[in-house]
């Protein structure tokens, strides 16, 4: 037998706790997985020009491993995750902007993660009753209401300038990296917890079958309101991160529906409903695009280059890259147990 | 209304589709610990009855009740925390996950909070076992046997822990051996306390099984008796073509 087919004695092996994956992790992946995260812990050491790079990569993360609660197991595609990021950041922005450049992180943060949830329900609560597409239309626009809005009250937003009144969290790159690193880790693993529980079970039920979930005596709508809520409150705290990360705030870098696109192919390629696929998509991504393209092609024909790869590789694995690489390593050794 | 006897009931139900009148003014109700038959030919209306006693559909007219309670098209998910579950007649699990979790989401509770929980993987082993799939819980639904998925449909339905279950079509596609097998396990359910409702087009599997029968026709009550009773109607004979009573 396969070792990626559970057998019952494995199976009651772990039965009684929260499995971190699907499957017992064999030799091959859980050595690449150790390998990959000492690689990435270690990164200003053996990288340091990287470091900026995967600082940013981390907050990426955060957002990808984000989304993938809530639209990667349900099948409920936000396209406006970026508008609940963009309104922690805005929240930040617009309290030092307008009310006091001082006022503390303490208070800030905390605001922002809040005002973000409320604006994700705001949107939420009225299209989670409505199926599939009314809900990925509903999300669509609330980034572009948002878009515009800060256009629309510019005096306040400072328009596409954005505001660079955002203390930035260090000009040290060694310690924005671990700045990011350890939010990005703690919400990954969070996120997994979730998945893995009954509760992330019951939301991929809801990606199958909504109908089959409701016969079980499950309230889908509640279901998916909280994977919302579950999804809205790292996507808050990593919009805040990035706020502290530029410094400035502006609708480029935070909100338009492009960085909500970049979430979703993220997430696509890494292997929708497996969070450390998305969350370790967010590194693959940025590197190809802010490293490898940018020093081969330049700041804008990086783009037709990340797109086209995305592209392929979605068409040659529309389950995920990392997820196949990942049931691949799974396969290895066979028949050997 | 119900009472502790009557536990399901239907008044006056009628539902149309347009201009068409699938269930017209039906009105029976459902005695506690019995096994009822609910019978009728193809397009009587039976699943339609059944998808609005479940608020699957939204009755055009009339009431259900459950425990002396209207349920009349509330969501599915209140009526079946309420104790009633349905077996549908065609096999749907979640097809990505294993036998072990199809039946943990039905297992599991109804709080977005409750991220897990010891007490559902005794609830899945002991029903598991009971439907005779405790060497298939790691597998996929799309590796068992046709008899194995419809059993692994009553242990869903089961993990609700009803006191009433609806099995629609429960026999389909099975052979005689599987038949007398799930009769036998039908009846079991009786005798821990659950009150049974089973969905048929004929009345020949049924006959050993059940205690009373109920006819649909039309989308009407045509009979309303005991098997023996509902079997020598001449009304009922001529709703099927001959022979097949």
């Amino acid at each position: 037998m396969s070792k990626s087919v559970t057998s019952v004695t494995e199976e009651s092996a772990y039965g009684y706790g929260i499995p971190l994956f699907d499957t017992r992790v064999n030799l091959y992946q859980g050595g690449v997985l150790a390998v990959l995260l000492v690689s990435l812990v270690t990164v200003p050491v053996w990288a340091p020009p990287w470091a900026y790079l995967f600082a940013l990569a981390n907050i990426w993360a955060i957002f990808a491993a984000s989304w993938d609660i809530i639209s990667g197991h349900t099948n409920y595609i936000s396209f406006g995750h970026s508008f609940i990021s963009g309104a922690a950041a805005y929240t930040t922005a617009l309290l030092t902007f307008n009310v006091n450049p001082d006022m503390a992180i303490y208070i800030t943060f905390p605001l922002s993660v809040i005002v973000a949830v409320v604006a994700a329900l705001v949107f939420a609560l009225p299209s989670l009753r409505l199926s599939g597409p009314y809900f990925s239309l509903l999300t669509f626009v609330s980034v572009l209401v948002a878009t515009k809005a800060v256009f629309i009250f510019s005096t306040y937003t400072n328009g596409e300038m954005g505001i660079s009144t955002v203390s930035v969290l260090t000009f040290d790159t060694t310690m924005l990296f671990y700045y990011t690193l350890v939010p990005a880790v703690i919400i990954t693993g969070a996120l997994l917890y979730i998945s893995r529980s009954n509760v992330g079970k019951v939301l991929k039920a809801i990606g199958q079958n909504e109908a089959a979930v409701e016969a079980a005596g499950l309230d889908t709508t509640r279901f998916k309101l909280w994977g919302f809520v579950y999804s809205a409150i790292p996507m808050g705290i990593g919009g805040a991160l990035l706020a502290h990360f530029y410094g400035n705030v502006e609708p480029i870098a935070f909100l338009i529906v492009d960085r909500s696109i970049e979430i979703i192919a993220i997430a696509a390629v890494g292997g929708m409903g497996t969070i450390l696929g998305p969350a370790g998509a967010a590194y693959l991504f940025l590197f190809l695009r802010d490293e490898v393209f940018k020093a081969f092609l330049g700041p804008n024909a990086r783009w037709v280059a990340i797109w086209s790869v995305v592209l392929v590789l979605l068409v040659l694995s529309p389950q995920g890259v990392l997820k196949r690489l990942w049931t691949f390593l799974g396969n290895l050794g066979g028949d050997s147990s | 209304m119900t009472s502790a006897d009557t536990p399901l009931e239907v008044e006056n139900l009628r539902k149309e589709f347009g201009g068409l009148v699938a269930v017209d003014d039906l009105s029976f109700e459902v005695n506690s610990n019995e096994i009822l038959g609910f019978i009728g030919p193809n397009g009587a209306g039976k699943s339609t009855v059944f998808n609005c006693i479940m608020g699957v559909l939204s009755p055009t007219d009339g009431s259900v009740y459950l425990h002396s309670d209207e349920i009349t098209g509330q969501d599915t998910h209140e009526t079946v925390n309420q104790g009633l579950a349905r077996v549908s007649q065609e096999s749907n699990p979640f097809e990505e996950m294993t036998v072990e979790d199809n039946i943990r989401i039905f297992a599991v509770s109804n709080s977005p909070f409750a991220f897990s929980s010891n007490d559902d993987e005794e609830v899945i082993r002991s029903l598991a076992r009971r439907m005779g799939l405790e060497d298939e819980l790691g597998t996929l639904p799309d590796s068992l046997p046709h008899a194995g998925r419809r059993r692994l449909e009553i242990a869903k339905a089961l993990a609700t822990e009803p006191d009433i279950l609806l099995l629609d079509e429960p026999f389909a596609g099975m052979n005689q051996a599987e038949i007398r097998d799930l009769s036998e396990e039908i009846r079991g359910f009786r005798d821990e306390g659950i009150t049974l409702v089973v969905v048929d087009h004929n009345m020949r599997g049924l006959m050993q099984l059940v205690d009373r029968v109920i006819v649909l026709n039309e989308g009407r009550k045509l009979a309303d008796g005991t098997p023996e009773e509902v079997a020598d109607d001449e009304r009922v004979q001529s709703a099927y073509l001959a022979g097949e009573v």
